[in-house]
């Protein structure tokens, strides 16, 4: 019963159908299975660990100068993105080739940068969640939200992108109608 | 020329960032909900992109592709903060309600992706009209989206009363910004599958008649 | 092919019977106003079915009818003084976005009744739960009066039933206008299923579910209490058998059916036992279509992967009476 409860949380705190970020990048991860691992483990990794460097960006950071944080985070995310470029290279040559592009497309997205300030802005309204551990899980349940969100998309997949649908709406826009639906239906359990 | 002039003007109608790219979609979807919110996305939207796209522009191109996409966002992400700044005069109240949409716009996939796949391969010229209409056509469409939305989500056009008698207020919310986008990009598909037809059939119609 | 699309008119038939039947006992208790309430919402979605198929260049069958049932599975789960307009914007979204932007019956995705319920549920929310009391008959242009909350509320929040077994079967308790009559959804339900108009799997599923957790985790003191309200409140039998068991929807083998029922059943509980979350099953149902369609892809792999398997047993089949002609032959 907790565990459904749990799952209930999950999906009415996901980014994707209460707050549309990383649509884009999502409609890409959908495409096919291979897409979907790849673009899920790699925005879990970069919101994962996003989070903890922000962490002390926002902790760092006076109040005054809060419109920088944008500029810090994306310094955060270029390092990141050369370093997981970088040890893919070295650790995995053989896969570099394919897991590439995941690091591309992750990158600089709404997924990535608009979790971590959401994460600020609710550490900001509540002030026991600003502690490096509450940053690392919220930033991992952004990710696992963000799989989520891609499995709910990829199990219509084909449907949406059916000869049946009328040639105005096959692809994205029946896929944002289909998002939209269930967004409203997580939204109606809050 | 006629492919040229595509090219350039395309991004009000036939190449519209937003309803056939998909880009900057969030928060034409979460904020798009009254004029107001349009209007201060507009600016912020059209000033951060035109300036990154045009600073960005002088990044030499020999550098690799990582090094040029960090630098462009790092660019935008400087540019956004003057940006904000002249935002806290004109548009105070909806600064507050874009929120965390704001820094977002400035990491759009058109600075940080487009910039690299279309505009650095065109001539300065050609790349600042092609910018502009771009940045015409995600205007255009957070302009009807903020309109329409808020006219039957809260019965009012920036902020006055209208006399509509059912309210719709799910279209305020999220899910509402989705289907709404989604019917958009529906009807934008369809009224541009048709000027492409009338297009072709005048095109054909004219090479009948020059035989 | 035609026995498909004479047995896809059938089964809209039987619906349509058991809908009419529902429709006549709404009549009873609410009056005249809930039938002119289904019969807007029916003439809307014929209206928008046709416009909406025209202008998809496709020409408007007896199939498409379908879009009638959908219809009045919406109007009797609306509150019999549901305001037209609010009725008709509701139709047209189950029509039009919840249908036919996805190609039509033909490639369903969502229960268009369920989808546009919870379009008004976020929309007209309140508008959408509050009821007249059953014999309270309200006028075609009557403003209601005298609104209360549904008995499903009720229970929900306090866990007490006012009505008597009597009242409960005959539906003589505030609530939605067709979706109360239990007496009368239980013998649907067994001549849907006797017709197999539903999903068997779906319905035995969602009731199991609703059933087994009522019992092991009870809302009230008595467990026999807790299973009978689960069922009968909040339009468990009612969205068991229109909407989670829809053949359009569901899976279509019974054991997968079984699971996404049982999974809607579970879910709906504990929405309702911890948040005590009117109507939770048709929000539910929506939010469980992705697990549906999953199920329907895994049944098509495994039937592409059966075919595949007899495909190379005939194969093998020719091979060695080929063989054995040749070496008959030699």
């Amino acid at each position: 019963m907790f565990l459904i409860n749990d799952l209930i949380t999950l999906l009415a705190a996901n980014l994707i159908l209460s707050q549309a970020l990383g649509t884009s990048t999502i409609f890409i991860a959908a495409g096919s299975k291979k897409n979907l691992v790849g673009t899920a483990c790699v925005i879990t990794l970069f919101t994962t660990i996003g989070s903890a460097a922000a962490y002390f960006v926002d902790k760092a950071l006076p109040s005054s100068v809060s419109d920088m944080r944008l500029l810090f985070y994306t310094i955060i995310i270029g390092i990141l993105y050369i370093l997981l470029l970088t040890i893919f290279y070295y650790v995995g040559r053989s896969y570099f080739e394919d897991f590439r592009k995941y690091i591309h497309v992750s990158a600089f997205n709404c997924a990535v940068m608009g979790t971590l300030f959401t994460i600020n802005q609710r550490a900001a309204m509540d002030s026991s969640l600003f502690e490096l551990g509450g940053y690392v899980s919220a930033g991992f349940e952004a990710g696992i939200g963000f799989i989520i969100a891609a499995i709910i998309l990829t199990a219509a997949y084909r449907k949406l992108n059916s000869s049946k649908v009328p040639a105005a709406f096959r692809g994205f826009p029946a896929m944002l109608v289909y998002l939209g639906i269930i967004s409203m239906a997580v939204y109606s359990l809050k | 020329m006629n492919s040229r002039r595509k090219n350039l003007l395309g991004g009000i109608l036939h190449d519209n960032i937003v309803l056939s790219g998909l880009m900057v979609i969030s928060p034409v979807i979460i904020c798009g909900d009254t004029l107001r919110n349009a209007l201060a996305l507009i600016y912020a939207f059209s000033a951060i992109t035109f300036l990154s796209v045009l600073i960005s522009s002088f990044v030499p191109k020999k550098l690799p592709y990582t090094a040029k996409v960090i630098i462009y966002a790092l660019i935008s992400a400087a540019v956004y903060i003057p940006v904000k700044l002249a935002a806290k005069e004109f548009y105070p109240d909806s600064i507050e309600r874009i929120g965390i949409y704001y820094p977002l716009l400035a990491v759009n996939s058109l600075i940080v992706f487009q910039t690299e796949a279309k505009f650095f391969k065109m001539k300065k010229l050609d790349m600042m009209i092609s910018l502009i209409f771009c940045i015409i056509g995600f205007d255009a469409v957070m302009l009807i989206t903020g309109f329409l939305r808020e006219l039957f989500a809260y019965g009012t056009i920036n902020s006055k009363i209208v006399d509509v008698n059912t309210l719709i207020n799910g279209l305020s919310q999220p899910f509402g910004g989705f289907i709404f986008l989604g019917l958009m990009c529906g009807v934008y598909r369809f009224i541009r599958s048709f000027v492409s037809k009338n297009d072709r059939q005048i095109r054909s119609e004219a090479s009948v008649s020059d035989k | 092919m035609l026995k498909k699309a004479r047995k896809e008119r059938l089964i809209w038939l039987d619906i349509m019977i058991t809908l009419l039947t529902l429709e006549l006992m709404s009549y009873f208790y609410y009056g005249i106003r809930s039938v002119v309430l289904a019969g807007v919402c029916v003439c809307t979605a014929a209206i928008a079915e046709v416009i909406s198929l025209r202008m998809m260049k496709r020409r408007f069958t007896a199939d498409d009818l379908t879009c009638t049932s959908d219809a009045m599975i919406l109007a009797l789960m609306f509150p019999s003084v549901m305001d037209y307009k609010v009725a008709a914007i509701a139709v047209i979204f189950a029509v039009i976005v919840a249908k036919n932007i996805f190609g039509g019956r033909a490639n369903m995705i969502f229960s268009p009744a369920a989808a546009a319920y919870v379009f008004v549920l976020t929309s007209w929310g309140h508008q959408l739960l509050q009821y007249t009391e059953p014999h309270v008959k309200t006028g075609v242009f009557d403003t209601p009066a005298a609104l209360v909350n549904s008995a499903s509320h009720t229970f929900n929040m306090t866990g007490n039933v006012d009505h008597t077994d009597f009242e409960l079967l005959l539906g003589n308790f505030s609530g939605p206008s067709g979706a109360v009559s239990i007496l009368l959804l239980v013998v649907a339900a067994a001549v849907l299923i006797f017709r197999r108009s539903i999903s068997t799997g779906a319905f035995i599923g969602t009731i199991c579910g609703v059933g087994f957790f009522a019992c092991v985790t009870p809302m009230i003191n008595s467990r026999a209490g807790s299973l009978k309200y689960s069922l009968v409140m909040n339009m468990v039998l009612f969205s068991a058998i229109y909407i989670v068991s829809d053949v359009r929807i569901a899976p279509k083998r019974n054991y997968y059916a079984f699971f996404y029922g049982l999974f809607i059943g579970v879910v709906s509980y504990v929405l309702v036992l911890t948040a005590a979350k009117e109507n939770a099953i048709v929000i539910v149902s929506v939010l469980f279509t992705p697990i549906a369609l999953g199920f329907k892809n895994l049944e098509k792999r495994i039937e592409k992967a059966a075919s595949e398997h007899k495909e190379s047993e005939d194969n093998d089949v020719t091979e060695s009476v080929m063989s054995g002609k040749e070496t008959a032959t030699e």
